[in-house]
């Protein structure tokens, strides 16, 4: 009874009018149900070979001007007299306006090698400071309109291949919102975590009849336990059968993004059909002791982050090449440091990209400055819509139509930063 | 999810201080009253021992099965006690009776003196006065099999046609309107005299003794903190009031009377959102649960909404707070709109948006940082004159001379009269009961009649319940409805009979539990953007959801969560003290007590039966160490997620 004859003529990435609708918010959620099960219907191809985006969401608020230090820019030492990252030991970037925190050490090969970059002074339409309006506006991409589904729900709404895999995120049981919508996402903290209490003591039993009782059944829940169900069973199966990482790669241990970025080389390896990965990193809202001349809480939690992607790109091998990582952050931090050794909520922002198909070993964008008169109420002014890095990828990398990408970011006029090749 | 199901203190978010607080709280007394009648607590021993009485009865009542009920003696003597408690025929021989309080039957129905006429049966308890739930004398009721509450004498009553008896439609009845069924809740049904006179005491819910949850509320005292205190005795920021109010809502869930209230509370949480735990309403959002959701949920939603637009949580959460005639801030006047009201297609455009939020402007929040705030009304409702933008202004319909800068909370209220009373939000209202309580999509003619209820009755929420409870759009629609993730664990608990252990004080378990709902992205109240949790099954059918639902069934058939919680023995519980003696039996006692008629094929049933093994006699581990797995095979089964 719930098909959706129009999904079922045109499996795969070509896009149904009601995906799309579904995608833009313009049919209600409950229009939704449907293609559910038309979904499970053509899930079985679980294998993908296209490009691979990560999403590493910073939340609290990255500050992208430890990271991205503008140790070229007389007015950074100025505004932050205790905080800067000093010019001697940033790591040269090829742009002798900016250098690299030196927590971020692990990842001067890749960005030696080109497969690195960053663009810098990256902001969004909203410029909220808040938190919670600036995440949820940033996820949600689609300013100025009643659209509720986050942009990467619209993404794989129309070039989801369908897959229990395609939308995945990890470190967390709870889908981020820019996931929200009708695209199911299968988010677990952890792959070896990903699997049914009680299980162990009955063997398959317990499978077995969840499969029995979903089979033939009308009730709507059916179809995507199915799905479950498989996805529960592929990750049994590539857990059991992955060598550990490779290349002699090195996770950090006790770190939450290093275990997430292990796991998703796992599902990469296995080729279950992987195309979005999402993952939550770290606690960056530093208003206090951000750390004196780039060390610190910010240091090490850059170098938590380093390790673990370093780690994450030598376990890939080749694959890394499919795979881009794209950092974001509801907002940057003010450029003038606080009283209290930190920085306040702030506006434009670094935004890092790891992988293949980049323009790679340095920072984009248009550097505004720092001068009091060039900031946006006392933040980083953004020149680049971080919409804008993204729809490249989406482009360049991911296939998407320039009308796809109209329906993924509504009004948006494309201004690509030029990052990707 | 496997991480979730010990009893570790999951959220210790500022946890150090607790204590401190609680004996802060202890000693200064500052808390605002719960907000129970008085009578709810004297009234406990008796109603517990009632319940008590129920679950011994064990299974429900099946169908041709004559169930033997007790009920007080007592009748009420005149018409009007009567019609205090009997709900939608309240009023019914009043004659200005305002239609805000009743239910659709507000016809006044003459001088059929009801009380006095003996209802072939009807429970007696139906009619009965305040006080005779504590009655000791008693009368024995026959309740006939398939018996039905006569519908003229119904009507002579003023109330609303009945609802069906049958066992079906009561079951359907009370999976939309409580968080699960049980055998006690069938007990009260049948104490209330069948389905029409219980849904009339849970519509009007303050009659309603509810001993269990006042026990176990006081373990989370500082859900009804006030604002000012907050900022008293907390750091600011902190996530401990909106914790305690968020644990407090589950237990509710699980464990109030007042079920039908619970379920409209949380259905108003989601109309007009505000996210807890989070960082801006940290002192405020338990006000607007108590002084908007909870005061207006079954009153009338003009009420609610002009109350919402003083409420600080809300003022602060769409960013009206620090709107002002300079900088105005259209976030709350949009949601207002798109959201709270006419929604989207009403034609307002931006113009209408720019002044929603300048009506607003003014409506905002007393900071300690403002000059001449004292410490009695930090977070309290703030009017500032000088914040609040003057001349015409118009939105669709309405239009306001707004001359008086200080005269902006009363155009507010003008505003928000109007708006809560536009056919466009008639509409999405009905829309979104239907939703709600009768399928995803449901009929338009269901929608269209409860339009012109609710405009018919000036915004009351009530009679638009009654008109729905009633439609036989909502008696066709049995099996429409899947319940969101939060449901099935609320259900889950109500089903393995779970209840606050009375010697404890102990929270961890439920805050465990609370951790799996948060790893589902449906903890009570905790839905991010201003829209609500969705309500469609479409929205809740991810892998990781359904995951964890399945690994929160087991880990609540296991009886894991014990830390502040007592746990039945599961197998008299929920298959009385007759084991059955096959295995194919055991399968159909489980599936008949906890999933609805017709949700399970012969292959399905046989799937369960092998899950144990070959047919045959019942084994030993089939009734030990099996049994909670089967419990759970059992609650994981597609019929459970049907509300």
């Amino acid at each position: 009874m719930l098909t959706d004859a129009c999904a079922h003529a045109h499996p795969g990435p070509a896009l149904s009018r009601r995906r799309l609708l579904q995608g833009l918010g313009l049919v209600g959620v409950a229009a939704a149900a449907p293609t559910l099960s038309s979904r499970a219907a053509y899930a079985a191809g679980g294998s993908w070979d296209g490009p691979v985006l990560l999403v590493l969401s910073l939340r609290g608020g990255f500050d992208g001007l430890s990271a991205v230090a503008p140790v070229g820019d007389p007015d950074y030492v100025r505004a932050r007299p205790t905080i800067a990252v000093p010019a001697a030991s940033a790591l040269p970037t090829g742009d002798r306006m900016f250098g690299l925190h030196p927590a971020l050490a692990p990842l001067l090969p890749l960005w030696q090698a080109g497969t690195m970059a960053a663009v810098h002074a990256v902001g969004t339409p909203d410029g909220s400071r808040s938190h919670f309006t600036a995440m949820d506006e940033l996820e949600r991409a689609a300013p100025g309109t009643s659209i509720r589904t986050g942009w990467l729900d619209r993404v794989l709404g129309i070039a989801g291949t369908g897959s229990a895999f395609e939308a995945v995120q990890l470190g967390s049981g709870t889908p981020a919102r820019l996931l929200a919508g009708p695209v199911p996402a299968l988010a677990a903290r952890s792959l070896a975590g990903f699997n049914l209490l009680g299980a162990d003591r009955v063997g398959t039993r317990m499978a077995d009849t969840l499969r029995a009782l979903h089979t033939d059944s009308p009730l709507p829940c059916a179809a995507p336990a199915l799905l479950a169900l498989r996805a529960l069973d592929e990750t049994a199966r590539v857990v059991a059968a992955d060598p550990g990482p490779q290349g002699g790669a090195t996770y950090p241990t006790g770190s939450p993004l290093g275990a997430a970025l292990a796991d998703a080389a796992v599902l990469l390896r296995a080729d279950v059909g992987l195309q979005t990965l999402t993952v939550d990193v770290g606690a960056w809202d530093l208003h206090a002791d951000l750390g004196a001349r780039g060390t610190g809480p910010m240091a090490a939690q850059l170098a938590d982050l380093a390790g673990s992607l370093a780690a994450f790109a030598r376990d890939l091998g080749p694959l890394f090449d499919r795979v881009t990582v794209v950092t974001i952050s509801e907002f940057g931090r003010r450029v003038a440091e606080n009283g209290s050794g930190g920085a306040d909520h702030g506006h434009g922002n670094a935004v890092l990209l790891l992988g293949g198909g980049l323009r790679g070993g340095r920072v984009h964008g248009q550097w505004p400055g720092l001068r009091p008169d060039a900031l946006d109420q006392g933040d980083l002014a953004g020149t680049t819509d971080y919409r804008d890095v993204l729809a490249e990828y989406l482009v360049n990398r991911f296939g998407l139509s320039t009308t796809a990408l109209a329906d993924v970011f509504p009004g948006l006029t494309p201004a690509p930063p030029g990052a990707f090749t | 999810m496997g991480n979730t199901a010990r009893d570790v203190p999951a959220d210790q978010v500022d946890r150090p201080d607790r204590r401190t607080v609680l004996r802060t709280l202890v000693a200064g007394g500052a808390l605002a009253a719960v907000g129970l009648p008085a009578a709810a607590a004297s009234q406990g021993g008796t109603v517990s021992g009632r319940v008590a009485a129920a679950r011994s009865r064990g299974l429900p009542a099946r169908r041709g099965t004559a169930a033997r009920q007790t009920g007080p003696a007592a009748r009420p003597s005149g018409d009007a006690a009567a019609a205090r408690q009997t709900g939608p025929a309240a009023r019914a021989t009043g004659d200005a009776a305002p239609a805000r309080q009743t239910g659709p039957a507000t016809r006044p129905s003459g001088d059929a003196a009801p009380a006095q006429t003996p209802v072939g049966g009807v429970s007696a308890t139906q009619l009965r006065p305040p006080g005779a739930l504590s009655s000791p004398a008693s009368t024995t009721v026959e309740v006939r099999p398939g018996s039905s509450v006569p519908k003229p004498v119904l009507r002579r009553l003023g109330g609303p046609a009945p609802l069906p008896e049958d066992r079906e439609f009561r079951l359907h009845l009370l999976r939309r309107t409580t968080y699960g069924v049980t055998a006690a809740l069938l007990a009260d049904v049948d104490d209330a005299g069948g389905t029409t006179s219980w849904l009339s005491r849970q519509l009007d819910p303050a009659t309603l003794p509810d001993p269990v949850c006042d026990a176990v509320l006081p373990r989370f005292p500082l859900a009804t903190a006030t604002a000012p205190w907050c900022f008293a005795h907390l750091s600011r920021g902190s996530y401990l009031a909106n914790q305690d109010l968020v644990r407090a809502t589950l237990s509710r869930q699980v464990w109030s009377q007042r079920q039908l209230q619970e379920v409209m509370v949380e259905f108003w949480s989601n109309h007009l959102n505000i996210t807890a735990p989070s960082g801006e309403v940290w002192a405020t959002k338990g006000t607007d649960d108590r002084e908007v959701v909870r005061a207006h949920a079954l009153g009338r939603f003009d009420d609610m909404l002009v109350a919402s637009l003083h409420s600080p949580a809300m003022l602060m959460y769409l960013s009206n707070a620090t709107s002002s005639r300079v900088l105005p801030n259209e976030n709350h006047g949009r949601e207002l709109l798109e959201l709270h009201t006419v929604g989207v297609g009403a034609g307002y455009g931006q113009a209408g948006v720019v002044d929603s939020a300048r009506v607003l402007t003014g409506l905002t929040v007393w900071r300690p940082t403002d000059r001449g705030a004292t410490p009695d009304v930090f977070g309290t409702f703030r009017y500032r004159a000088d914040w609040h933008h003057t001349g015409p202004v118009r939105v669709l319909g309405w239009s306001h001379p707004n001359t008086d800068p200080a005269g902006g909370s009363a155009v507010a209220e003008s505003y928000a009269r109007y708006l809560a009373t536009h056919p466009a939000t008639a509409a999405r209202l009905a829309r979104k009961l239907a939703v709600r309580f009768v399928s995803d999509d449901p009929p338009a003619s269901l929608v269209d009649a409860l339009v012109s209820v609710y405009l018919e009755h000036e915004t009351a929420i009530v009679p638009v319940l009654w008109a729905l409870f009633t439609s036989s759009e909502f008696a066709a629609a049995a099996g429409r409805k899947q319940r969101r993730p939060a449901e099935d664990v609320v259900a889950t608990m109500r089903a393995l009979g779970v209840t606050p252990d009375p010697a404890s004080t102990d929270s961890t378990a439920i805050r465990n539990v609370l951790a799996g709902l948060v790893g589902m992205g449906n903890a009570p109240l905790g839905w991010h953007p201003p829209d609500g949790y969705p309500d469609v099954a479409g929205a809740w059918s991810g892998a990781g959801t359904t995951l964890g639902r399945w690994n929160l069934h087991a880990a609540l058939a296991s009886g894991r969560l014990t830390s502040g919680l007592t746990w039945p023995a599961l197998v008299p519980w929920l298959l009385g003290p007759q084991v059955p003696r096959t295995r194919g039996a055991l399968v159909d006692a489980l599936t008949d007590r906890l999933l609805p008629a017709g949700t399970l094929s012969p292959a399905h049933r046989t799937a369960l039966v092998a899950f144990l093994g070959a047919d045959g006699p019942v084994q030993p581990a089939d009734t030990a160490g099996m049994f909670p797995l089967l419990v759970s095979m059992v609650l994981d089964s597609p019929g459970w997620c049907v509300r």
